[in-house]
C-alpha cells in the first residue's frame, strides 16, 4: 500500500508540467532525504520532522531560505547549499504529494487543558490544534513530533538564532519558558 | 539522460509497485523474476534489499547474515558510557521479512563470479542475476608487535557493536579515579572518521560524572590530522581543560598526533603499555582500533586490490553512477568495504575526498545501487545518482556537532561538493561565539536521525 502510494505519486508529479522535470531523479534524490526525515518523509525520530505532507510552498520557502542564508539551521543550511534551485522545487513538490501521516504521541488530560490555552495566539495562523494552516506558507503542526516543535520554539526564541519570520519569533518569544514544551505537546497530540 | 527515458524510467518504478501485472521485456525474455543476493545485513546491505523491494517489488531480494539481530555501532559510544541502553541501538530483520525480503542466517565462504552463485557456510549455493557486497570492514591484527585478535577480550576495540562495546564499558566502571584511558586510532580509512574524537570526549565526560575527574583521556593518533579538528579542540576546551596538543598537558584529554608519537607500533600486553618510536604510554584502560580494510568475503572474491593488505588495495573500488564494482558489473560494493573517490589522507589539505565510511553514505550508496540495479533488470537506463552524508558526533552534556559530505557523479567520476559540505559552525561568521543552542540541537537531532536511520535501513 505504501509503496504503491509513493512511487504512483512520483510518476503523477512528473507528467504535470513544472519545473521539476528539469530534475533527472527526484525520487532518487529524495531517497537520500529520507536517511533523516524517515521513509517517504514520514519520520520516526522524535527530534526530526516529517515532512511528507507539508505544503510545497512551505518546504520549497524553508529550504530556499536556508539557501540563501536568510534563515539560519544547524545543519540543514549546509547540505541545501549544493542542491540547485530545480532540486529544490523538485524535492518540495514530491513531499508535498506524499500523504501526511501524523505521529502517534498521547499526552495527559493536563496538558490537553493547559496546551489549548497557551497555543491560543498558534490559532490564527496555524488553525485550531494546529491543524488548519491559513495559507500554503504555514506548517502544519498537528501530529507533527513535539519535541521537534519544541526545539524550533527554542530557535525562534533564542537572540543568536536567525529566524525568518517576524510575526512568530514576536509570538514565540511571548510565551513563558514553561509553556514552550506544553505547546509543542499540545500540537503534537492532535492528528489532522 | 534525456527526458523521455527518464519519465519511462520512473514511471516504470511507479508502474511496478502499484500493478506488478504489467510486464517488462527484460523480465518477460527471462521468465522469471530477477534474483539478486545481498551479502550483509549492515546500514549498506539492509536499506538496499529494502529498497530494492520498494523500487520494484517483484525482484526477488535474499539477504545473507550470520547474526539475527544488528547492533548500530552510532551512538554506541553513549552506550559504553552510561548515557543510552544497547537495546536502542538493536534490530532484527522482521521489517526487512515483511517487505518481502527473504532472510537467510548464514555467513557467505565463497563467491563464485564466473558461475554467478554464492556458497554458504551452512552448505547453501544462491545463484544470483545481480550482486550485493556489503560485508562492512574487516580489521588488520598487524602492524602492532605483541598484539593480536585473541587479544580482544582484555583490549577491546569496541570497534563493531555488541559485547565489545559492553566489555570496554565495564572496564571503564571498574577504573580508580586518577586512571589513563588510552584510545589508539589507526591510520586511515577507518569507519566513522569522528568517532574516535567523539568516544574520547564521552569518556572523559563520564569520568566527570562519576567521580573520576582526575582521570585522563590520551589519544595516540597514528594520524596528523582529523575530522572536526577545530570543533572537537573548541568542545575539550569548554569542557574537558584542553590547552594544546601533545602528551603531559593539563587537559583531562590528550591528542599526540602521529608525527609526535601517536603511531603506535608495539603494545606489551602484561603492563597494558603501547609504544611508538617516541614514545611509551601505560593505560589503565586500553582501546586499540586496529587498522581495517574491507571485509574478508569481498577480499576473497577479488573485488579489492591485488592482494587486499594495504591501504591502497585493500578497499573495493566502485563505478560512480552505479555503485557496481570496478571489476565485476554483476556486483554492486557499498558501504565500509568500498572506497569511493580517491584515497583521502586527514592533514593533507590537497587530498581529493573519498567518501567517509559512515552508516549514513553506506544507505545513500545503497539506494544508488538498488535503482541502478532496478533499472538494470527492467532494461530501463542508469538513473542520475545522489550521495549525501551527514554524521552527528554528540560530545558532551547538551553539546553535539556534525559534518556533512554532498557528492555528485560528473562525466563519470565522483565529485565533492563544498557548498554542501561542512561541518557545525565553529564561529559565527562575524567571529563571536556559536550560540549554546546550536549544539543543543544537535545533540538532539543526532538521536532523531538515529531513530530514522535505523527504521530507514531496517523496518
Ligand atoms: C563507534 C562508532 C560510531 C559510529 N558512529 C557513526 C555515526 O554517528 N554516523 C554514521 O553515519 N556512522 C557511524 N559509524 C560508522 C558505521 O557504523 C558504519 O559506517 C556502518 O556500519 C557501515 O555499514 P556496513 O553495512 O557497510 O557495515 P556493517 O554495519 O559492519 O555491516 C556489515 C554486515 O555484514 C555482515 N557480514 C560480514 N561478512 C559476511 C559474510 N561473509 N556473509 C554474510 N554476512 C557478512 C556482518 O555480520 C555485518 O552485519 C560509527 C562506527 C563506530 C565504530
Amino acid at each position: 500500500m505504501k509503496k504503491a502510494v509513493m512511487y504512483a505519486l512520483t510518476a503523477a508529479s512528473l507528467c504535470a508540467a513544472h519545473p521539476a522535470l528539469a530534475v533527472d531523479n527526484v525520487q532518487g534524490l529524495a531517497m537520500t532525504c529520507n536517511n533523516c526525515h524517515g521513509t517517504g518523509g514520514v519520520s520516526v525520530g522524535l527530534s526530526m520532522p516529517s515532512i511528507a505532507g507539508l505544503s510545497e510552498s512551505y518546504l520549497k520557502n524553508i529550504m530556499t531560505e536556508w539557501k540563501t542564508g536568510a534563515r539560519a539551521s544547524a545543519n540543514m543550511t549546509r547540505l541545501i547549499k549544493g542542491y540547485t534551485d530545480d532540486e529544490i522545487a523538485a524535492l518540495a513538490q514530491y513531499y508535498s504529494k506524499l500523504p501526511w501521516k501524523p505521529a502517534a504521541q498521547s499526552v495527559s488530560a493536563d496538558i490537553l487543558a493547559k496546551g489549548k490555552e497557551v497555543t491560543e495566539r498558534c490559532e490564527t495562523c496555524h488553525g485550531a490544534t494546529g491543524g488548519q494552516p491559513d495559507d500554503a506558507d504555514t506548517p502544519m503542526l498537528a501530529g507533527q513530533w513535539a519535541k521537534y516543535m519544541e526545539l524550533e520554539l527554542l530557535k525562534y526564541r533564542d537572540e543568536g538564532f536567525q529566524m525568518t519570520h517576524k510575526k512568530m519569533t514576536r509570538n514565540a518569544r511571548k510565551m513563558e519558558e514553561g509553556d514552550v514544551a506544553t505547546a509543542a505537546k499540545f500540537h503534537g497530540a492532535h492528528s489532522k | 539522460m534525456s527526458q523521455i527515458n527518464r519519465r519511462q524510467f520512473i514511471q516504470a518504478f511507479a508502474a511496478v509497485s502499484a500493478a506488478p501485472a504489467l510486464s517488462f521485456p527484460s523480465i518477460a525474455r527471462a521468465g522469471a523474476k530477477a534474483k539478486v543476493v545481498v551479502i550483509g545485513g549492515g546500514y549498506a546491505g539492509a536499506t538496499a534489499a529494502k529498497y530494492l523491494k520498494l523500487l520494484d517489488g517483484r525482484i526477488d531480494v535474499t539477504l545473507i547474515e550470520p547474526n539475527a539481530l544488528y547492533v548500530s555501532c552510532p551512538l554506541s559510544n553513549e552506550v559504553m558510557v552510561g548515557h543510552r541502553d544497547i537495546g536502542t541501538l538493536t534490530v532484527g530483520y522482521d521489517g526487512l521479512k515483511k517487505r518481502g525480503v527473504n532472510v537467510l542466517h548464514d555467513y557467505v565462504t565463497r563467491v563464485d563470479r564466473a558461475r554467478k552463485v554464492v556458497m554458504t557456510k551452512g552448505g547453501k549455493t544462491l545463484p544470483y542475476d545481480a550482486l550485493v557486497m556489503a560485508p562492512g570492514v574487516d580489521f588488520h591484527y598487524v602492524g602492532i608487535e605483541g598484539y593480536n585478535e585473541s587479544m580482544i577480550n582484555d583490549i577491546p576495540h569496541a570497534w563493531k557493536a555488541g559485547a565489545q562495546t559492553l566489555l570496554l564499558k565495564k572496564q571503564l566502571e571498574a577504573m580508580p579515579d586518577g586512571g589513563v584511558f588510552v584510545i589508539t586510532v589507526p591510520k586511515g580509512p577507518f569507519r566513522c572518521p569522528p568517532g574516535p574524537y567523539e568516544r574520547a570526549s564521552l569518556v572523559a565526560n563520564y569520568f566527570q560524572h562519576h567521580g573520576k575527574k582526575k582521570s585522563k583521556v590520551i589519544i595516540l593518533d597514528a594520524n596528523d590530522s582529523h575530522s572536526k579538528k577545530g570543533l572537537f579542540n573548541q568542545a575539550w576546551a569548554k569542557m574537558y581543560g584542553w590547552e594544546k596538543e601533545g602528551l603531559g598537558t593539563n587537559g583531562m584529554i590528550e591528542w599526540v598526533k602521529g608525527a609526535e608519537g601517536g603511531a603506535i607500533n608495539k603494545l606489551d600486553a602484561k603492563t597494558k603499555t603501547v609504544s611508538s618510536d617516541f614514545v611509551d604510554v601505560k593505560a589503565d584502560v586500553l582501546n586499540i582500533i586496529p587498522p581495517h580494510k574491507a571485509g574478508k568475503i569481498a577480499v576473497a572474491a577479488g573485488l579489492t586490490g591485488e592482494t587486499g593488505n594495504n591501504f591502497e588495495q585493500g578497499w573495493c573500488k566502485v563505478v560512480p553512477m552505479t555503485m557496481a564494482s570496478a571489476v565485476d558489473p554483476n556486483i554492486y560494493t557499498i558501504g565500509d568495504s568500498c572506497v569511493a573517490g580517491e584515497m583521502s589522507t586527514y592533514g593533507n589539505p590537497n587530498a581529493a575526498f573519498d567518501m567517509p565510511k559512515s552508516a549514513h553514505i553506506a544507505m545513500t550508496q545503497a539506494k544508488v545501487a538498488a535503482a541502478a540495479i532496478v533499472a538494470k533488470v527492467n532494461g530501463l537506463p542508469t538513473p542520475q545518482p545522489y550521495y549525501a552524508n551527514t554524521c552527528y558526533s554528540v560530545v558532551g552534556d547538551e553539546y553535539g556537532i556534525s559534518v556533512a559530505h554532498l557528492y555528485r557523479v560528473e562525466n563519470g567520476t565522483f565529485k565533492y561538493i563544498p557548498a554542501g559540505s561542512g561541518i557545525s559552525p565553529v564561529t559565527m561568521p562575524d567571529k563571536s561565539p556559536v550560540p549554546a543552542i546550536y549544539r543543543k540541537l544537535e545533540a538532539e537531532y543526532a538521536d532523531g536521525w538515529l531513530r530514522n536511520v535505523m527504521a530507514d535501513a531496517f523496518i
